[in-house]
């Protein structure tokens, strides 16, 4: 029984560290619009569910003609979902997002959270209801070999205890960590990260600085949205979707970055692997369906008992 | 949308019934079942927008939640009939109450959460719901057929009945929410949603205030859910708890026009049909139009008419009337009749109003407020003065209760208030304006001035007289009906002064009353403060203006650097050397001595 | 090099500048005083482009000022070291400088304004590598300062320097700024409180109160004028 347990429960925590792999790429993705922007993007599960549908057309489109062999092609077909979306989000936010954001945003303080938390919310319900009519709304995903095949670590204790590590889901995780660290390197190193970490800081400054803030909130845009939407590439191939799922990860996200702390980016990532870890944990004892509740129970509880987070900084702005 | 007269009371009900009995008179042209169903269908989301509308509306705090209390009801109902055959009659009405609870217990944990926090937390709540429903099995629940008794479970063949019930349960809606909208209720929640801080500074308990819109709010979702089941018979998840509902309940509400009660009303009668409508003739051909078209209307509205059609119309109509502004010509029409009055003598006791002692506060590593120790006696006019960034507002923060003091103790009449509240600290007789004026500028002069009020009047009567009476004080008492948005600088300043003065003060806090005022406006705020000294009320005031400041404080107290520099009178201060190196410099001080 | 007149501006319908008109001239140090309210930090943020103008005329260097956006002003020359040093905190140091460096002239001297950036502030140099958001307030004053001539600016403005600071720290930033003047050859628009220290470096000054310029003059036409004290301290 209790060699059991014990290989349930690691099952649960390899299958948790994989997905939160994932879940934490999705994080950073929404902790920078929310770092620099100050927006709540309700949206942003929307475009991970176009993420996954221009993943899921681009594989087929694809047909394995990939380097490194046709294996990869999800994953190739993933990264795709990141330049599409990246442009989408920028539309967006020049012509929607913009108008209620931004320096002018800011000055009504409680006014401008509004209109941006409503109009995000409209957002969503085009890009739901419109995928509804793009996509069909049977559910889909992306079959391959990988996905189905796993490793199998053990028997590690005696005869019993074996970890089946999934294949497929262990080279998104791959993916999802070096982009990560690839999206680390590019905000901390380059001028484009720095001008967006001095605009996030304190915008007035940016703007004696001679950065554009208003394009530096629009590339943040673009940039967080895509990234999300390679993470959701990534899921892709492991868990079926349909246009409605958007909603379901909304809340994932949230919880990963306020667990993390806003304003940083590690957190957010570290958020959102340890939403992952409570998902697949919380299936030891609660029913599967109760998995996103577990969740929503561990947000509110965060909210409620530490907003700023293991990582967050508390004030952020002289 | 003034509050109060029984007239304006009595024409909102004639209205309501009127259009009531208008709209169940064309159901009666209407045979075809399914319109029917969409006449029925109308009023609920009105409903719907109305709950909304009374959280969210009012008080701004944006709710995409409400399909929790909806579908909450809509359980209860379903399954009180289904396992203990109770009459939807009675449990319809115990939905409303199972919803005030559930309103409660919501709120209670979630307004401690800041703006987008709270949005997201509501957003969870319906969410969390739906997966639990369906794992307790209630993937479809069947209202089930009992034709032994149909209107005692309100089963009609006639699908006009349920329309007729359904406006009556909207005409109480609108009732309830005017009756709200009017009274002391409606006017604190529009104050918390313009300005929270400043409504907490005129004594306005926010939190009580909005668990009691929340409790409503919810109830009124609740008890329609219950209804809608109803008339669906069949209750789903998705149906009940889905983001489609608690986003229908936004956008009608939002479209229709927020914080009024014909807007939600406004909201269902334009956006449900026509959504049906499209549904009918194309959700085969496009899945989903629904939700594009809801999704398109909010967009569309949140960047065109944020407010809501109502608003914009009515915007447009007080523009075409001109009642935005009047000319300036307050405070002297007003001085001659109270300049005839001989002044009576300012009493000053020896006990101190306001007792300071070494009350310190830093933020990080800045030492905003070091060790500051000061009396104000009863009677008297106390000038802060100090370079920028010496903690004046700081210090006035601390008074206020706004901020919490590292150490130190303040004491008002004797009693340490560190660690109350604002809106206690404003009950106990503080009264404080702002530096940068914070007016509930789509509120009338007069409204903002009886949210002043609320703290001390027993009655809504009592408060609006209290309000004129500050307003005549301060001679804003021509300009009572113009909205605060439309005001001159000068009539912004005695607003918030008549704000903080309806609240019966013992001590008024003035920071930078005097503030972008020039020369003619300036004597004119001078004089109204003096009066107001003269008629026995503690006055500090935190100014940069010295000439003007040297004429009106009895005393002067200089802070530099957050600690206190120098005390005395306005003649010893301008001479003495270390005000002088504070603010002029050293070297000048040295090449003038 | 900047010419400003007639300018009117102010937040939200409140009106703060009132036809105010000054000029600074290449190379010149011009200071302009007066008491808090009188609209000092508006002028400048109206010449930066955060507050819009509402009447008048700017001019940088022959250039309609007004008709170019406020992130492309510092492309053309002008540093603002605000009111309050608004560093950006959460960077680095030397990140902050090289914010500084935004502007093509910025990147184009970055190695030689670094030397010299750290050989005037010389803290900056050893703690190249902190947050800026942990230094002291004085060591902020000379970041925000230092992040200003990283742009190889042709006018530096600079609100308030010595504000908030102790006497003998905001003397020796006033000491720095001299010696910067004088050394690089960069023009200086200068806010102060502390008027006679502005004064007495400045080849002319300018007097705000009330959001008009009220009094103009020659380092020496202005230094003995009691007019100064009295808006200062009301008698």
């Amino acid at each position: 029984m209790l060699a059991q347990f014990v290989e349930s429960f690691l099952q649960a925590l390899t299958a948790g560290l994989l997905t939160g792999a994932v879940y934490g790429l999705m994080c950073v993705g929404l902790s920078l619009i929310f770092g620099v922007m100050r927006v709540i993007n309700f949206a942003q599960g929307d475009f991970m569910m176009l993420g996954m549908y221009v993943a899921f057309y681009a594989f087929g489109l694809l047909g394995g003609h990939v380097p490194l062999g046709a294996a990869m092609t999800p994953y190739i077909a993933a990264l795709i979902a990141g330049p599409v979306i990246f442009l989408s989000g920028i539309a967006v936010h020049w012509l929607l997002i913009s108008r209620v954001t931004g320096i002018r945003g800011s000055a009504l303080e409680s006014e401008g959270h509004y209109a941006q938390l409503v109009l995000t919310l409209g957002i969503a319900l085009i890009l739901q209801n419109g995928g509804l009519y793009a996509f069909g709304s049977a559910p889909v995903s992306i079959a391959t070999p990988l996905s189905s095949s796993a490793w199998e670590l053990g028997p590690l204790v005696g005869d019993s205890v074996s970890v089946f590590v999934n294949q497929g889901q262990t080279v998104a995780a791959a993916i999802a960590l070096a982009a990560v660290l690839a999206f680390v390197a590019l905000m901390g190193r380059s001028r484009l990260g720095k001008s967006l970490r001095a605009a996030a800081d304190n915008p007035e400054a940016a703007v004696y600085m001679g950065i554009d803030v208003d394009r530096a909130h629009r590339l943040a845009f673009g940039f967080g949205v895509a990234i999300t939407a390679i993470g959701g590439g990534l899921l892709a191939s492991s868990y079926p979707f349909q246009p409605y799922v958007g909603l379901e990860y909304v809340i994932v996200m949230y919880a990963g970055v306020v667990l993390g702390g806003l304003g940083s980016v590690a957190g957010a990532f570290l958020g959102g692997l340890i939403i992952g870890l409570v998902q697949q944990l919380s299936t030891l004892f609660l029913p599967n369906q109760l998995q996103n509740t577990a969740i929503f129970v561990v947000f509110l509880a965060i909210v409620l008992l530490r907003p700023q987070g293991l990582f967050g900084t508390a004030a952020r702005r002289t | 949308m003034n509050g109060g007269s029984r007239a304006n009371l009595r024409r909102q009900a004639a209205l309501i019934a009127a259009f009531v009995l208008a709209y169940a008179a064309l159901t009666a042209f209407v045979d075809n079942s399914y319109y029917q169903l969409i006449m029925t269908v109308v009023p609920v989301w009105a409903v719907m927008g109305l709950a909304w509308n009374l959280l969210s509306g009012y008080s701004g705090l944006v709710s995409f939640g409400h399909a929790a209390f909806f579908g909450l009801g809509a359980y209860f109902v379903a399954l009180t009939q289904i396992h203990w055959g109770l009459l939807p009659w009675l449990t319809i009405p115990l939905a409303g109450v199972l919803g005030a609870g559930a309103g409660l217990l919501v709120g209670i944990p979630t307004f401690r959460l800041r703006g987008h926090y709270f949005a997201l937390a509501m957003l969870a709540y319906p969410l969390a719901l739906l997966y639990v429903f369906e794992w307790l099995g209630y993937q479809e629940l069947a209202l089930p057929m009992r034709r032994d008794a149909p209107v005692s479970y309100m089963q009609f063949d006639d699908q006009r009945i349920y329309a007729w019930l359904a406006l009556g349960l909207m005409a109480g809606a609108m009732a309830l929410t005017g009756l709200v909208e009017r009274a002391r209720f409606g006017m604190s929640l529009l104050a918390i949603k313009q300005d929270e801080a400043a409504a907490e500074a005129a004594g306005i308990d926010t939190l009580a205030w909005k668990l009691k819109a929340i409790t409503l709010s919810a109830a009124m979702a609740a008890t329609i859910g219950g209804f809608y089941a109803v008339v669906l018979l069949i209750v789903t998840p998705p149906a009940v708890f889905g983001m489609l509902v608690s986003a229908q309940a936004l956008i009608v509400a939002m479209f229709g026009g927020v914080g009024t009660v014909w807007g939600p009303v406004i909201g269902a009668v334009v956006l449900v049909p026509l959504s049906e409508f499209l549904h009918a003739k194309l959700g085969n051909f496009i899945p989903g139009i629904q939700g594009v078209v809801y999704g398109i209307a909010i967009v569309v509205i949140i960047l065109v008419a944020p407010e809501g059609v109502f608003w914009k119309i009515r915007d447009v109509g007080l523009r075409r009337r001109g009642r935005l502004a009047l000319p300036d010509s307050s405070a002297r029409a007003d001085a001659p009749a109270l300049a005839d009055q001989p002044l009576p003598q300012r009493r000053r006791s020896d006990a101190p109003v306001l007792e300071v002692r070494n009350v310190s506060k830093a933020f990080g590593g800045l030492n905003a407020v070091q060790d500051v120790s000061l009396k104000v006696i009863g009677g008297e006019i106390l000038g802060i003065i100090g370079p920028n960034g010496a903690g004046k507002t700081t210090l006035f923060n601390l008074l206020n209760g706004f901020i919490q003091p590292d150490r130190g103790q303040i004491l008002l009449d004797g009693k340490n208030i560190v660690g109350s509240r604002p809106d206690r600290i404003c009950a106990a007789g503080v009264g404080r304006t702002f530096q940068v004026v914070r007016p509930f500028r789509r509120m009338t002069v007069m409204d903002n001035v009886v949210v002043g009020a609320y703290v001390h009047a027993a009655s809504d009567a009592a408060a609006r007289a209290a309000a004129r009476a500050a307003l005549a004080q301060v001679g804003l008492s021509r300009e009572t009906h113009l909205l605060a948005g439309g005001l001159s600088n000068k009539q912004l300043r005695l607003l918030e002064l008549a704000r903080a003065l309806a609240g019966r003060p013992t001590l008024l806090l003035l920071d930078e009353t005097l503030a972008g005022l020039s020369g003619g406006d300036v004597d004119d705020v001078i004089s109204v403060v003096r009066r107001l000294a003269a008629q026995g009320v503690t006055i500090v005031i935190i100014e940069h203006t010295m000439p003007a400041m040297v004429r009106l404080v009895d005393r002067f107290v200089v802070l530099d650097h957050g600690a206190v520099l120098a005390e005395g009178q306005p003649a010893e201060i301008t001479r003495n050397p270390a005000v002088v190196d504070a603010y002029l410099g050293q070297r000048w001080r040295t090449a003038h001595a | 090099m900047l010419e400003v007149e007639g300018l009117c501006a102010g937040y939200g319908g409140l009106p703060v500048l009132d036809h105010v008109s000054i000029r600074v001239d290449a190379a010149e140090l011009v200071a302009v005083v007066g008491p808090n309210g009188a609209g000092k930090t508006t002028l400048f943020k109206t010449i930066s482009g955060i507050v819009p103008a509402l009447a008048g005329a700017i001019r940088f260097e022959k250039r309609d000022l007004l008709a170019v956006a406020p992130s492309a002003r510092p492309h053309l020359g002008i540093a603002h070291v605000p009111e309050g040093r608004q560093v950006f905190p959460s960077l680095t140091v030397l990140e902050n400088l090289e914010m500084g460096a935004y502007t093509a002239a910025g990147r184009r001297d970055w190695k030689d304004n670094l030397e010299r950036i750290y050989a005037w502030f010389p803290v900056l140099a050893q703690r190249a590598r902190a947050q800026a958001g942990a230094l002291s307030g004085g060591q902020q004053q000379m970041l925000a300062i230092a992040r200003g001539l990283a742009s190889s600016p042709r006018l530096l403005m600079l609100d308030e320097p010595s504000m908030g600071l102790s006497p003998v720290t905001a003397d020796e930033i006033f000491e720095r700024i001299v010696a910067i003047h004088a050394q690089a050859g960069v023009t200086v628009l200068l806010v102060e409180q502390r008027v006679a220290e502005a004064l007495h470096y400045a080849d002319r000054g300018y007097v705000l109160e009330a959001g008009r310029a009220v009094l103009e003059g020659t380092h020496d036409q202005l230094a003995s004028n009691d007019r100064i004290r009295q808006a200062y301290l009301g008698m």
